[in-house]
C-alpha cells in the first residue's frame, strides 16, 4: 500500500510545483514507483516543469468524471520508467472535481504506486480541499518571508482541522548570505512561529530557473545546491534520518585575511 | 419561573418572556395563563412581557384575547419574539458586578490546550488561558483576562465588553495589537525579544506593560 503526500503552502509562488517535481523525481530515482498529481486545475504547471506538456491526452478531470481510465491518463516520465504524471485539466476550474472523487482517486493510486505526490494549488478554497482530501501526509513549503510564513501557519491550522497531523516543513529559497546580514528571516525565526518538524532547507539557486525552463528537475543535477537539498529531502521522506544541508557561505579571502590578523 | 402544562413565564436578562405551547388549543392556553397569573405573586404588576409561541401565528381575535388576559393581570404585551431571539440571546451588555470589580479573580474560564494559528478566532465570555502560542493572524476576544503560556503574537482583546480592570499576560508578549476594554495599542516597531513574562493592564487611562512576577518592576508606557 502506497502513501499519498500533499505538497502545499497557502501562498503562491513559493515553489510547491518545483518541490513536487523534485521530490517525485528524487523518489523515482531511488527506485520507488511514483505518481505526481497536479491538482491545480485551470493553471497547470507540473507538466511543464517535468517537460511532459506535449504528451497530455487525458487529465485529472477526465479520470474523476469517468471519461477515461486512470491508466490512460497517466503519462510516463522521459527519464524514469517508474515515474508518472497525472496532469490537471487546463480548460476547467477547481469545481470540476470534489473531495470525495479525490479520495477515491487517492485510494486507487495507493494500490498502484509507492508514493503519490499531490501538487496543491495556492489558496485555501476548493482546490486546496480537493488536494488534501485523499492525503496521508502533508509537506508545507514556505519561503523566508513574513507573508509566506503567515500563510503557511494558516495552512497548518487547516491541515490539523482536516486531521492531517504532523505536517512537515520545507523552507525554500533561503539566501544564507542575506540571513547572515540580518536581512532575511532565519530558520529559527520561522520554526518559532510554525513549530512543526523541518525536513529540509533549499537554498536560492539560479539553476532552478534553468532546470524548470528546460523541464529537467534540479534533483538530477549533481552540481546544483538546490538539487542536493532536494536529494536530502527525498531521503528524509523515505524515512532516513540524515542531517540538513550545511548552508554556510564560503568564507571570502578578505574575511580570512582579517581573521589572520585578528580583527575578524 | 412559573409554569403550567402549556404556558410558562420566565424572567430572562432581556425581560419577561411568556412561552405558549404552539400546538395547544387557544382557549386552554388562555385558561392556563389566567390561572398562572392569579397564582403568581403581585410583583409582576405593571411589567411588560414578550411572548413566544414557536412558528404559530395568532389571529387578530386571539391576539386581542391574549392582550386582555394579560391586562387583567396587570401585564402589558410588548411584542413577539422570534426563534432566533429566544435561542441566540443578545450579547449581555456589561453590567459592573461586584464580583468582577474585585480584581476579577473569578468567573468562567476557557482553556485552549493548543497553539492558535493564523485565521483562528476565539471569543469567550470570561477568561481565556492558552497553553501554547497565539500566532500572528489569530485573535482572542474575551470579556475577562487573557493569559498565554507561550508567545502572544496575534491580536488579543481583554475586557471586551468594557472592563478596564482586565489584563493580558503572556510568557512572551509581542502582540500584533493589544486591546483592553476601549483602549487599543500595538507593539513598538523596534524588535523587542527575550524580555520574559509580561502583563499588560490599564493604569491612569494608559495601557501599561510590566514584567510579571517578582523579579523587578519594569513598567513601560505604550
Amino acid at each position: 500500500m502506497g502513501e499519498v503526500i500533499v505538497v502545499t503552502s497557502g501562498k503562491g509562488g513559493v515553489g510547491k510545483t518545483t518541490t513536487s517535481a523534485n521530490i517525485g523525481t528524487g523518489l523515482a530515482s531511488n527506485g520507488h514507483k511514483v505518481v505526481l498529481v497536479d491538482t491545480d486545475i485551470g493553471l497547470r504547471n507540473l507538466d511543464v516543469v517535468l517537460g511532459l506538456e506535449n504528451r497530455i491526452v487525458y487529465d485529472l478531470v477526465d479520470v474523476t468524471s469517468g471519461n477515461c481510465r486512470l491508466k490512460q491518463a497517466l503519462i510516463k516520465d522521459k527519464r524514469f520508467p517508474n515515474l508518472f504524471l497525472l496532469p490537471a485539466a487546463q480548460t476547467k476550474d477547481k469545481t470540476a472535481v470534489n473531495p470525495e472523487q479525490m479520495k477515491a482517486l487517492a485510494e486507487e493510486l495507493k494500490t498502484e504506486f509507492d508514493y503519490a505526490i499531490i501538487d496543491c494549488p495556492a489558496g485555501i478554497e476548493q482546490g486546496f480541499r480537493n488536494a488534501i482530501a485523499g492525503a496521508d501526509r502533508a509537506v508545507v513549503v514556505c519561503t523566508p518571508e513574513v507573508s509566506a510564513v503567515r500563510d503557511a501557519d494558516r495552512i497548518i491550522g487547516l491541515l490539523e482541522a482536516a486531521e492531517l497531523r504532523n505536517p512537515k516543513l520545507i523552507i525554500n529559497r533561503l539566501r544564507p548570505d542575506m540571513v547572515k546580514r540580518g536581512d532575511m528571516m532565519d530558520i529559527s525565526d520561522i520554526l518559532d512561529i510554525l513549530a512543526i518538524e523541518l525536513i529540509g532547507v533549499v537554498p536560492e539557486d539560479e539553476s532552478i530557473v534553468v532546470s524548470t525552463n528546460r523541464g529537467e528537475p534540479a534533483v538530477m543535477d549533481m552540481g546544483s545546491k538546490a538539487g542536493e537539498a532536494y536529494r536530502r529531502i527525498t531521503k528524509r521522506i523515505e524515512g532516513e534520518d540524515i542531517p540538513l544541508m550545511n548552508l554556510d557561505v564560503p568564507v571570502g579571502i578578505m574575511d580570512r585575511l582579517k581573521r589572520l590578523i585578528g580583527i575578524g | 419561573m412559573t409554569r403550567t402544562e402549556h404556558v410558562a413565564l420566565k424572567g430572562t436578562r432581556d425581560g419577561l418572556v411568556l412561552y405558549l405551547d404552539p400546538v395547544a388549543n387557544f382557549e386552554l392556553l388562555m385558561n392556563e395563563l389566567d390561572n398562572l397569573m392569579k397564582n403568581s405573586d403581585q410583583f409582576l404588576q405593571g411589567a411588560t412581557v414578550r411572548c413566544y409561541a414557536g412558528k404559530r401565528e395568532f389571529s387578530e381575535d386571539e391576539h386581542a384575547g391574549l392582550t386582555t388576559v394579560l391586562k387583567q393581570n396587570g401585564l402589558e404585551l410588548a411584542g413577539w419574539m422570534t426563534s432566533e431571539e429566544v435561542y441566540l440571546p443578545k450579547a449581555r451588555s456589561y453590567v459592573p458586578d461586584a464580583r468582577w470589580e474585585e480584581g476579577m479573580s473569578e468567573g468562567h474560564c476557557l482553556f485552549m490546550e493548543r497553539t492558535l494559528r493564523s485565521g483562528k478566532s476565539v471569543q469567550y465570555e470570561g477568561h481565556v488561558v492558552v497553553l501554547g502560542d497565539v500566532n500572528p493572524g489569530a485573535e482572542i476576544i474575551a470579556t475577562g483576562n487573557i493569559v498565554v503560556l507561550g508567545s502572544l503574537r496575534g491580536v488579543a482583546h481583554a475586557g471586551a465588553t468594557g472592563d478596564r480592570k482586565a489584563s493580558v499576560s503572556a510568557y512572551h508578549l509581542a502582540p500584533t495589537q493589544l486591546r483592553i476594554a476601549d483602549l487599543v495599542t500595538r507593539a513598538p516597531d523596534d524588535g523587542t525579544d527575550g524580555r520574559g513574562p509580561e502583563i499588560a493592564r490599564i493604569k491612569d487611562d494608559q495601557l501599561m506593560v510590566e514584567a510579571a512576577g517578582m523579579s523587578g518592576w519594569r513598567g513601560k508606557a505604550r
